[in-house]
């Protein structure tokens, strides 16, 4: 019965169908298309020149450095795909893809699963949780430097941490030091990134459950649903559009992570929170192996190429 | 006529090239002019001592203006922004160096300019003996000259803190190491504070190289003639791990998290000593006021008694000057201003030595007084880290890493053996 309500709420939110069954058309270029291109072109083509110079191009040389040799300020020497040869043999490497891995989907297991949860909590009083959902979202917008040295006192290896003073109430003269173990240090980052990426996840999922029709919810409410029950089968399963963007957006950011590694643990301990795209900045810049690191830069974008190209299908799909 | 008038020319240009080859450089300097351009990295209190030694430079050459420029940082190596100033094109005259294998990739790519016929004609043998020149340069050409240089073997102290335990600087490694248990009763924790997050941690290791198998040794560790798997090496590192196991310092996972920068540390109440660089001593003095000799001081790293007491690590720095600089005039005054009795005495001042012999050492403070004691009468080393392959240096600080959180033999030569694949990579 509730997967029909579901069903039938897909129907009357006019997202998918149109009253009649017939598929949403939008207005489709094909009329104007011959007439009116040039000024189409006209209008786009600062966007399209500004993209090729800040995207394109810096793409193109990118991976044509990863082609040579280029250590220092020695001249660059042709490799060919030495560097990735080189680079899938490198233990270093190898790690830092383990590393990348565990910090994105933990990152976004964690942070959209508790948007999500919040969302859900926030969307049965709205009005009334509209400044925890701004506070929330407020992380979502601090730089994730400056949010990396709050946690850093936050997470400090001795007794005046805030975790560990908390901890010490209970557990007397306490003090771990969360970034310097190599054991806990990335679980810091990983929770440390969560803090900051559940604002997006929340308002996403929130703005989801807002758009559905209070029709459907009244209907549910009168056929004696619990709210339990209303959330379970009609607000999670019509919010599921903003989680997969929630889903997307977490993974994108937590691939390209660099900031917060940079400034709390710098790699470290041991290279324990090395990601790739860690690695691919001490390659670069530390050791200034250019080559190198394009290579490793053209291994992440193939990563993140890899998650969009599924979801940006999906979500421009019936949009002709 | 016209033979007559070229003649006279002729002639006038031939005096005035004699009178000025007569001139010495020094009063050809007072006519400098224009923009000099110096690639300086240095921030706070350094950072402010070079604006001053720039200032007095412009005072005595008025038409000159000095423009710093400021590379990107890149966690506490800078090499990273100039190698990107450079090849983005930036132009600079001069260029602040502390790190000997960079200045020879500087002179591999032809950025850098010898200093050979400057030397002659400033006469900078009168203020720099030749171990300083040496020290600048490579295959028998000049390309830098040292300003300023530090005893990297000597240990910081706290002087209320030895007091409060009772005990003096310790001359020997067992009187070292007996003064944990004092220090610990007195109440600090963590007798030895070792900040591990990125490199501070080496230093113990490369002193107790230099202490355990000499400055020939390490040299040849340095440009990988003996491997990193050599007993030498390994003794050295034992040594440290003796260190460790007699209780020096805090949890290894506290000491892979310390970053903080010296005066911080310095104001912590767990620990006593510190291994570290003679910039402490202006950070001390210049950030948090102390008085030097009076609130902290130093002692040489203590005697092994293994034949080799008589070495310390040192780190220098110095200015080299670029090919293109569109001020070479400048350039090569400033250098020759650098070493000179005001610079020397400016950079006294704020608890830096300078190897010139216009330095009034009067200005030195006690503990400087002390570092450049024991690096006159010791057999130096530079720096190790600052002579690795940038590939090696950093498998070097994190395999040591490594060897902090379980410092057994086996960890010792499971991490040397790690170092040595892949310094066989790096030269």
């Amino acid at each position: 019965m509730t997967r029909s309500v579901a069903e039938a709420v897909t129907d009357q939110s006019g997202v998918s169908s149109r009253a009649g069954g017939g598929r949403l058309r939008l207005p489709t270029t094909s009329g104007w298309r011959i007439k009116e291109a040039p000024a189409a072109w006209l209008l786009i083509a600062p966007v399209i020149i500004l993209f090729g110079i800040s995207v394109v191009y810096p793409l193109i040389d990118t991976i044509r450095l990863s082609f040579f040799d280029i250590k220092g300020l020695a001249p660059a020497k042709w490799v060919g795909i030495g560097n990735y040869i080189t680079l899938f043999n490198d233990p270093t490497f190898r790690g830092t893809l383990l590393t990348t891995l565990i910090f994105t989907l933990g990152t976004t297991a964690i942070s959209v699963s508790l948007g999500w949860a919040l969302a859900m909590l926030c969307a049965f009083a709205p009005v009334h949780t509209t400044p925890f959902r701004g506070m929330m979202f407020v992380t979502f917008g601090i730089s994730e430097a400056v949010s990396g040295y709050m946690w850093l006192n936050i997470l400090r290896p001795d007794k005046a941490g805030l975790l560990n003073a908390i901890i010490g109430i209970f557990v007397p003269g306490y003090a771990h030091s969360w970034l310097g173990d190599p054991n806990t240090a990335l679980w810091a980052l990983i929770f440390v990134a969560s803090w900051s990426g559940v604002g997006l996840p929340l308002m996403l999922c929130f703005a989801a459950v807002q758009s559905i029709p209070k029709t459907v919810l009244e209907a549910a409410y009168m056929d004696g649903a619990k709210p339990t029950s209303i959330m379970r089968h009609i607000m999670m399963p019509l919010s599921l559009p903003g989680v997969r963007v929630a889903i997307f957006i977490n993974l994108l950011g937590a691939l390209r992570a660099f900031d917060i590694i940079y400034v709390m643990t710098g790699g470290g301990p041991v290279r324990a929170t090395e990601t790739v795209g860690y690695f691919m900045y001490r390659e670069s810049m530390t050791q200034f192996k250019l080559g190198y690191g394009a290579a490793a830069t053209v291994v992440l974008l193939v990563a993140v190429l890899i998650i969009s190209i599924p979801a940006i299908i999906q979500r421009t799909a019936g949009a002709k | 006529m016209f033979n007559r008038t070229l003649r006279r020319r002729t002639v006038m240009a031939g005096v005035m090239l004699a009178a000025l080859a007569g001139v010495s450089p020094s009063v050809l300097a007072q006519d400098l002019s224009g923009e000099l351009v110096i690639l300086q990295w240095q921030t706070g209190t350094d950072g402010q001592m070079w604006k001053d030694v720039e200032a007095k430079f412009m005072e005595l050459h008025p038409g000159v203006t000095i423009r710093e420029f400021l590379p990107a940082g890149t966690q506490g190596d800078p090499r990273g922004g100039i190698r990107t100033a450079l090849l983005g094109g930036e132009v600079v005259d001069i260029i602040i160096n502390t790190w000997p294998a960079f200045r020879a990739e500087l002179v591999n790519s032809g950025i850098l300019r010898p200093i050979d016929d400057q030397w002659a004609s400033f006469g900078w043998d009168d203020k720099l003996s030749q171990s300083w020149r040496d020290l600048g340069s490579i295959d028998g050409t000049t390309y830098g000259i040292t300003y300023t240089y530090g005893d990297r073997s000597a240990i910081w102290y706290k002087t209320a803190q030895l007091e409060k335990a009772g005990i003096t600087p310790p001359a020997t490694w067992d009187e070292f190491l007996a003064s944990f248990d004092k220090l610990k009763a007195a109440g600090y924790p963590a007798p030895v504070v070792i900040p591990a997050k990125y490199w501070a941690h080496t230093e113990w290791f490369e002193t107790l190289l230099l202490r355990t198998a000499g400055v020939e040794a390490a040299a040849q560790l340095a440009a990988h003639q003996i491997p990193w798997t050599d007993p030498k090496v390994k003794t050295a590192l034992m040594k440290y791990a003796e260190m460790l196991q007699a209780g020096c310092c805090a949890e290894p996972a506290t000491m892979l998290a310390i970053e903080q920068p010296y005066p911080t540390l310095y104001t912590s109440e767990d620990s006593s000593y510190l291994l570290f660089g003679m910039w402490t001593n202006s950070a001390l003095k210049n950030d948090l006021g102390l008085t030097e000799g009076v609130d902290y001081s130093i002692f040489q790293f203590p005697s092994l008694g293994m034949g080799f007491d008589d070495t310390s690590s040192v780190d220098a720095k110095e200015l080299n000057v670029t090919t293109n600089g569109a001020n070479p005039a400048a350039a090569d005054a400033f250098l020759d201003f650098i070493v000179g009795p005001e610079a020397s005495n400016i950079m006294a001042n704020y608890g830096y030595a300078s190897p010139s012999t216009a330095m009034d050492a009067s200005l030195l403070g006690p503990v400087q007084t002390i570092a450049t004691g024991a690096v006159s009468s010791s057999k130096v080393q530079f720096v190790l880290g600052d002579l690795l392959p940038g590939d090696l240096v950093d498998e070097y600080r994190v395999q040591l890493q490594k060897f902090l959180q379980n410092p057994t033999e086996a960890t010792v030569d499971e991490v040397l053996a790690a170092i040595e694949a892949k310094a066989a990579t790096a030269y």
